[in-house]
C-alpha cells in the first residue's frame, strides 16, 4: 500500500534532525533525556517553555545548549529586579545624525530567548516579555515590531519558595506551554560530568547542527499531524477533568486545551507518527497542566501538589475506545 | 413526620392484594378512611414529639369513632360520637359479619357487616404497623403484620394474587422502609460544603449513590421475587403466578391435591355472572350430568377426595377407560357420544366434566382416568378451550334388577361405607326413622331421595352455613335448608348409615338447551349423591330440589322415582343394549391389562400420584443435564461471538486499499479492515478480561500491548502479534490511513495462548467454561435496565418540580 502523503518524507526529515539536535544537546547535559525531548517538542509546537528547579541543576545550560545547536540567533536576559521592560524589547533613540528617533531592538528580537531567572525580575518587567511571547510581537511608542519565526522564549525560575522572587501570576505561567523541573542527575551521571566538564565547557565545542530554515520546515511538518476527533474530545476531557476536580481550585484554559495538543502534534511528529495518539497526551498532561493550576485548600492541606492531581486524573479519564456495536 | 404517612400508605398497599375477596367496592373506600385516620393521628405525634405510647391510643379511640360515625351513626349521639347502643350495635354487627364470611365463599357480597370487618381488621394492622415503624421504630417489622394481611386473600381465595397486586404491596413495603432510611440519615444532619467555589451544586451528592443503591436493590428484589417463582419450579409455560394456598394444585408437580371442590362449587353457584362453562351435543339429544369429581370420604364435616391415581400407560389416547365398577354387562345400557366443548375463558380445569360412566374418551393432552372412579384428570393440560368426544354407556336397570342387586363386594363395601365414629346418634336415627319398613337397599334409596325432594320440608337457599360439626345436624334436622352440597352430602351420609356404598359427585347438571346444543353455566355447578347397586354400578340419585326454587337445571333419574322406575322404557332413549354372553365381568375383563381390579396399592389415601414413565435417577441425571446445559449457555454465547469475529477479520486479511485525494484530505478506508479490526480489537478486549488481566480506563491500545507483553513474558511472536493488534486498533482510531497490515486469526491465536500459558489453571478453566466477558455483558443489560428505572423517576421527579 502506498500512503500518498508527502508528509512522511517530511516526517523521516524532522525524525534525522530531531535526534541531531537531540545528541548535540546531550552530549552537553547527560542523563536528562526527557527534559531534552520535551525542549524539541515545545520548540516544534510553537511554545514557549518554564524550566523551574533549584540553582545549578543545568536550567540554563539547557537553553544555552538548544540555543547553540540551532544555527539561529540566540540572546540571553538575565533578569534582575531592577530590570525594565525596554531592556527587554528595545527602545526608540534619537539619532542626531539622521534626525530622527530610530528603534534599537532589544534582546527579545531573536529566535531563541533564554531568560534567565525570570522570577527575579519586578512584574512589570515580567510581562513586558510575556506580551512578545502571546502576541509574536513588540509595540514601542506606537510602532509594531514582527518577531521572528521561530520564536521561542526558554525561561528559567527558581522555586517560589525561594527568597528575593516575585512568583508568575497564573496568567502569565498560563502563556507557557510546558514547565519542566530538571531535577538532580544520577549518580553515575554527575560522574561522567565532572569528567567531561573537568577541562573546559563542552559547550563551547558544541557546533550548530541546524538551521533556522530546516526548524520551520520542521514546524511546518509538525502542523500537518493529524489530530483525529476522537483524540480532539480526548483533549477535551482531560481538560475538563482538572476543571471538575474537587482538588483543584484552578483548572485548565482553553488556551491549555490548544497547546495540549499542539503539543502532542510534535510529539507525535518526533516519535515519526502522522497522527497523535492518547499516549502523546497522556505524556505531556503533566508538563503542559500542571503549572497552570492552582490546587485547593484541602489538596494543599494534604500536600498534593497539581503534577499528581494531574497525573491521577489521567490514570482515571477514559482513552476513546473501539465502538462495537 | 414522614414515616406515619408510608406507614399508613404501605397497609393501604396491602390492602389492594384483598380485592379478590369482595364483591363491589364499599371495603375499598371504608379501609382507605380507616387507614387514613390512623395516619391521620399518627401524624401530629411524631411530628409534635408526643409521647409514643399515646398514638395507638389514640388511633384506636378514634377508629372507634370512625367506625361507629360510618357504620351505625343512627344510634351514636350527634352521629358521631359512640354510645352504649351503637358500640353494642358494631359489636352486634361484628358478630353477623363473622356469620357471613363463614357462609360466603369469596368475592363475598358487599354487606355492611362484612364491610364493617374488613374495616377494623385494616385499622388494627395499620395500627399495629404505625407502632411498630413510627414508635419502635422498627419498620423492617413491619413486614410481618403486612404479610398477614397480604396471605388472607392468598389463603381464602381459589384465584392466586394477580402479580400487579403483589408489585403494589412489595413497593409499599419498599417505600415504607426508604422512608425509615431516610429518616436516619437525615438524623446525621446535613452534609458540610468544603468546596470553595460554588460552581457546582455537587454537595447533597453523597447521599445519591446511597440512595440509588437502596432503589436498585429494592427493584431488583422485586423483579427476582416476581420472576423466580414463575421460572423456578417448572420448566413449563404456566401461569405466572402459582402462589396463594388455594392455588395448591401446583403445576408441574407430581402430587396434586384437589384444594376443595365443595368450596368452589359454592364460589360457582354465588357467582353474579352466570357464564358459559361448557356446551355439548348427545347423540340422543337428551341432557347429561357432567361429572367431574367423586368425593368419597366424609370426615364429619365434609366430603373430601382419597388418593387415587393416574399411570402413564392410562393415558387417554384412542383405548377404552377401565370398566366402571360393579357394572354387569348383563343389565341394559345404553351406548351415547356426547361431543362437549369447553370454554376457553374456563381456567385451571384439571378435571373433564364427562357424563358417567365414560368407557371411550377421545380428548388431546395427557389425561389420565382414576381406575376406581373413572374421574380424569391431567397434571398437565387444563381443559379450557378444549372439545372432545366422550362415549359413555349409560346402565338402565330395570327396578327388578336394583331390587334383587346382590351385596356389594368387600372392597367397595370397605371405602364406601365409612361413617366417622362420632356420626350424631340422631342422624343414624333419622336414616332408621325415614326409611322404615322397607329392607331393601334400593327401596330405601328411594324413599331417601324423597325425604329429600318431597317429604322433610327442605328448601334451597344458597345462603346455608359452611360445613362445620353441626352442619350435618343443623341441615337434617333444624332448619333444613340448603343448597345441593347439603343434600347431595346428606343423603350420601345416610345411604351410607343404610348400608349402601355412596359418595358425592360434583359436577355440572346438564344444562339448558340453546339451539342444538346444550349450554352449562356457572350456575349449573351441581352436587349429587352417588349409590352403588352391585351389577349396575354407581347411580346418581337427585336428593335437590329442582326448578325455580331449586337447582333449575337439576332432573331427577327416571329409575330413582317411586313408582315410574317399575317402568324403564319411559325414555325414548332407552333401548336396552343387547346383554353381554360373558358370564363374569371380572373374568371377561381380566384378558384387558387395563381391567385390573383396583387393589390395594392404589386403595390407600393420600393426594393424587401421577406416576410418571421415568424413573428416579433418569430424571435426576436428566435435571443435571439440563443444569450443565444452562451453566454452558454464557460459554456457549462465548464461542459463538469469536467465531463471528474470526469470521469478520478473516474476510479482511487482505490489506485495505487506501485513496487519498490530496495531502490532508479525507481518505476512504475500507470498510472491511474497519470492521476486522473492530472485531479482533473487540475480541482481544473479551481475551483478556476472560483470563482476568484487567484494563485501565485509561490504558490506550499501544500502552496495552506493552504491558501485556511485559506483564505476562510474551515471546516475541506474541509481543509482535500483540502489537499489530495494537497498532491497527489504533491506526483505525486515530489515524487518517489505516495501516499496511490488519491483524489476522493468528494474531489473536498467538496473543491467546500466550496469555493463556501466563495465567492460573483454573482462570484458563474459567475462561473457556463461564466466560467473565458473557457474564458482564449480562450485567451491563441489567444496570442498563435500571439506568432507564432511574431515568423514569428522574423525568417523575423534574415533572413534580416543573
Amino acid at each position: 500500500m502506498a500512503v500518498t502523503h508527502d508528509i512522511s518524507p517530511r516526517l523521516d526529515d524532522l525524525v534525522v534532525t530531531a535526534h541531531r539536535i537531540r545528541q548535540a544537546i546531550e552530549s552537553v547535559i547527560e542523563g536528562k533525556g526527557d527534559a531534552v525531548r520535551l525542549t524539541l517538542t515545545v520548540l516544534l509546537a510553537e511554545g514557549h517553555l518554564l524550566i523551574e528547579d533549584v540553582p545549578g541543576v543545568g536550567k540554563t545550560m539547557l537553553a544555552k545548549a538548544l540555543a547553540r545547536s540551532i544555527d539561529c540567533p540566540v540572546r540571553r536576559i538575565q533578569f534582575t529586579p531592577d530590570l525594565l521592560p525596554s531592556d527587554i524589547t528595545g527602545v526608540s533613540a534619537y539619532n542626531q545624525q539622521t534626525r530622527e528617533f530610530e528603534f534599537k531592538p532589544g534582546p527579545v528580537f531573536a529566535s531563541i530567548v533564554v531568560g534567565d531567572e525570570i522570577n527575579r525580575a519586578s512584574p512589570k518587567t515580567q510581562s513586558a516579555l510575556l506580551e512578545c511571547m502571546e502576541e509574536h510581537q513588540v509595540t514601542v511608542d506606537g510602532a509594531t515590531y514582527a518577531l521572528e519565526s521561530p520564536f521561542m522564549v526558554i525561561a528559567t525560575q527558581n522555586p517560589i519558595e525561594m527568597e528575593g522572587t516575585y512568583p508568575l501570576p497564573e496568567a502569565q505561567r498560563d502563556r507557557f506551554t510546558a514547565r519542566i523541573a530538571m531535577g538532580y542527575p544520577e549518580a553515575s551521571a554527575e560522574l561522567e560530568m565532572l569528567d567531561v566538564h573537568g577541562a573546559a565547557s563542552p559547550l563551547d565545542k558544541l557546533e550548530p547542527v541546524a538551521t533556522t530554515a530546516e526548524v520551520r520546515t520542521l514546524i511546518e511538518a509538525v502542523r500537518a499531524v493529524y489530530v483525529s476527533q476522537p483524540i480532539k474530545k480526548y483533549a477535551v476531557d482531560l481538560v475538563t477533568a482538572t476543571r471538575q476536580s474537587p482538588e483543584l481550585r484552578l483548572g485548565a484554559s482553553p488556551r491549555s486545551t490548544l497547546q495540549l495538543v499542539r503539543a502532542a502534534r510534535a510529539h507525535a511528529a518526533l516519535a515519526g507518527r502522522d497522527y497523535v495518539i492518547p499516549d502523546d497526551l497522556q505524556d505531556l498532561c503533566v508538563p503542559v497542566l500542571a503549572h497552570r493550576l492552582l490546587p485547593s485548600v484541602e489538596a494543599q492541606g494534604q500536600r498534593r501538589m497539581p503534577e499528581q492531581v494531574v497525573a491521577d486524573l489521567v490514570r482515571r479519564v477514559p482513552v476513546p475506545e473501539v465502538q462495537t456495536k | 413526620m414522614r414515616l406515619p404517612i408510608a406507614a399508613g400508605a404501605a397497609t393501604m398497599a396491602v390492602t389492594i392484594a384483598l380485592y379478590p375477596l369482595f364483591q363491589g367496592g364499599a371495603w375499598f373506600w371504608a379501609s382507605l378512611g380507616a387507614v387514613a385516620v390512623v395516619t391521620a393521628v399518627g401524624v401530629p405525634v411524631s411530628r409534635y414529639s408526643l409521647p409514643p405510647w399515646l398514638a395507638p391510643l389514640g388511633q384506636a379511640v378514634a377508629i372507634w369513632i370512625y367506625l361507629t360515625a360510618v357504620f351505625s351513626p343512627e344510634k351514636a349521639w350527634a352521629r358521631v360520637v359512640p354510645t352504649r347502643e351503637s358500640a353494642v350495635g358494631l359489636a352486634k354487627m361484628l358478630v353477623t359479619g363473622f356469620a357471613d364470611i363463614q357462609r360466603f365463599a369469596a368475592p363475598v357480597p358487599a354487606k355492611p357487616a362484612i364491610t364493617l370487618l374488613t374495616c377494623a381488621g385494616v385499622a388494627l394492622i395499620a395500627i399495629v404497623v404505625d407502632v411498630l415503624a413510627s414508635r419502635t421504630r422498627r419498620a423492617a417489622l413491619c413486614g410481618l403484620p403486612l404479610l398477614a394481611l397480604f396471605t388472607v386473600p392468598a389463603a381464602v381465595a381459589t384465584e392466586p394474587i394477580s402479580w400487579p397486586a403483589f408489585i403494589l404491596a412489595a413497593v409499599g413495603y419498599l417505600g415504607l422502609l426508604v422512608a425509615d432510611g431516610r429518616e436516619r440519615v437525615g438524623h446525621w444532619g446535613r452534609a458540610v460544603l468544603v468546596r470553595r467555589s460554588s460552581v457546582t451544586s455537587r454537595a447533597v451528592a453523597d447521599v445519591g449513590p446511597l440512595r440509588l443503591s437502596g432503589k436498585r436493590i429494592g427493584l431488583t428484589a422485586v423483579v427476582l421475587a416476581i420472576l423466580l417463582p414463575a421460572l423456578l419450579p417448572t420448566l413449563e409455560p404456566s401461569p405466572l403466578f402459582g402462589f396463594g394456598v388455594g392455588n395448591g394444585r401446583g403445576k408441574g408437580t407430581n402430587s396434586i391435591s384437589i384444594s376443595n371442590p365443595i368450596v368452589s362449587l359454592r364460589g360457582e353457584l354465588s357467582l353474579p355472572n352466570n357464564s358459559e362453562v361448557l356446551s355439548y351435543t348427545t347423540t340422543d339429544n337428551l341432557p347429561r350430568y357432567l361429572r367431574m369429581y367423586a368425593l368419597d370420604i366424609f370426615d364429619g364435616q365434609q366430603w373430601t377426595m382419597t388418593g387415587s391415581s393416574g399411570l402413564p400407560e392410562d393415558r387417554i389416547s384412542q383405548e377404552p377407560l377401565p370398566p366402571p365398577p360393579g357394572q354387569s354387562r348383563q343389565v341394559p345400557a345404553v351406548t351415547v357420544t356426547t361431543k362437549i366443548t369447553v370454554s376457553p375463558a374456563i381456567r385451571g380445569m384439571e378435571f373433564l366434566p364427562l357424563p358417567y360412566p365414560p368407557s371411550r374418551v377421545q380428548v388431546e393432552g395427557d389425561w389420565r382416568p382414576d381406575r376406581d372412579t373413572l374421574m380424569v384428570f391431567s397434571t398437565e393440560d387444563t381443559a379450557g378451550g378444549l372439545t372432545y368426544t366422550v362415549v359413555s354407556d349409560e346402565p338402565k336397570p330395570t327396578a327388578e334388577a336394583l331390587r334383587s342387586a346382590a351385596a356389594a363386594p368387600r372392597e367397595i363395601a370397605e371405602r364406601y361405607l365409612q361413617l366417622p365414629r362420632d356420626l350424631p346418634r340422631e342422624v343414624r336415627d333419622l336414616a332408621v326413622r325415614e326409611t322404615a319398613g322397607e329392607t331393601n337397599p334400593y327401596e330405601r334409596a328411594i324413599k331417601l331421595q324423597e325425604f329429600f325432594t318431597s317429604k322433610g320440608g327442605f328448601t334451597y337457599t344458597l345462603a346455608a352455613q359452611g360445613h362445620d360439626e353441626q352442619a350435618l345436624t343443623d341441615f337434617l334436622i333444624r332448619n333444613r335448608a340448603g343448597y345441593c352440597e347439603q343434600f347431595a352430602a346428606s343423603m350420601a351420609v345416610l345411604a351410607r348409615v343404610l348400608g349402601i356404598p355412596a359418595r358425592v359427585a360434583v359436577g355440572y347438571t346438564g344444562g339448558a338447551k340453546l339451539g342444538e346444543r346444550w349450554q352449562v353455566r356457572t350456575h349449573d355447578s351441581h352436587a349429587w349423591p352417588e349409590l352403588y347397586f352391585e351389577g349396575t354400578g354407581w347411580l346418581r340419585f337427585e336428593p335437590t330440589p329442582a326448578g325455580l326454587t331449586g337447582q333449575g337445571s337439576a332432573t331427577v333419574p327416571a329409575y330413582s322415582r317411586a313408582r315410574a322406575a317399575d317402568a324403564p322404557d319411559d325414555q325414548p332413549s332407552a333401548a336396552p343394549a343387547t346383554g353381554s354372553d360373558s358370564s363374569d365381568p371380572a373374568s371377561g375383563s381380566a384378558s384387558n391389562p387395563r381391567n385390573r381390579r383396583p387393589d390395594l396399592e392404589y386403595g390407600g389415601s393420600g393426594p393424587i400420584v401421577v406416576e410418571e414413565g421415568t424413573p428416579l435417577a433418569a430424571r435426576i441425571g436428566l435435571g443435571v443435564v439440563a443444569a450443565a446445559l444452562v451453566a454452558l449457555i454464557p460459554a456457549m454465547l462465548r464461542w459463538q461471538l469469536r467465531a463471528r469475529r474470526r469470521r469478520v477479520s478473516s474476510r479482511a486479511a487482505r490489506p485495505a486499499v487506501v485513496v487519498a485525494e490530496a495531502p490532508g484530505a479525507v481518505t476512504v478506508r475500507t470498510s472491511l479492515w474497519h470492521q476486522a479490526t473492530t472485531a479482533t480489537w473487540a475480541e482481544l478486549c473479551d481475551t483478556l478480561y476472560d483470563h482476568g488481566v484487567s484494563r485501565g480506563p485509561s490504558e490506550s491500545p499501544r500502552a496495552l500491548a506493552v504491558r501485556l507483553a511485559a506483564q505476562h513474558g510474551f515471546d516475541a511472536p506474541a509481543e509482535e502479534a500483540v502489537t499489530r493488534i495494537a497498532t491497527s486498533a489504533e491506526r483505525m482510531l486515530f489515524a487518517r490511513t489505516p495501516g499496511e497490515n490488519g491483524p489476522t486469526r493468528e494474531d489473536l491465536r498467538v496473543v491467546r495462548r500466550a496469555l493463556a500459558a501466563s495465567v492460573p489453571r483454573g482462570r484458563r478453566i474459567r475462561a473457556v467454561l463461564l466466560p467473565p466477558s458473557t457474564l458482564a455483558r449480562a450485567r451491563a443489560v441489567g444496570t442498563g435496565l435500571l439506568d432507564v428505572f432511574d431515568r423514569l423517576e428522574n423525568l417523575r421527579l423534574t415533572g413534580r418540580k416543573a
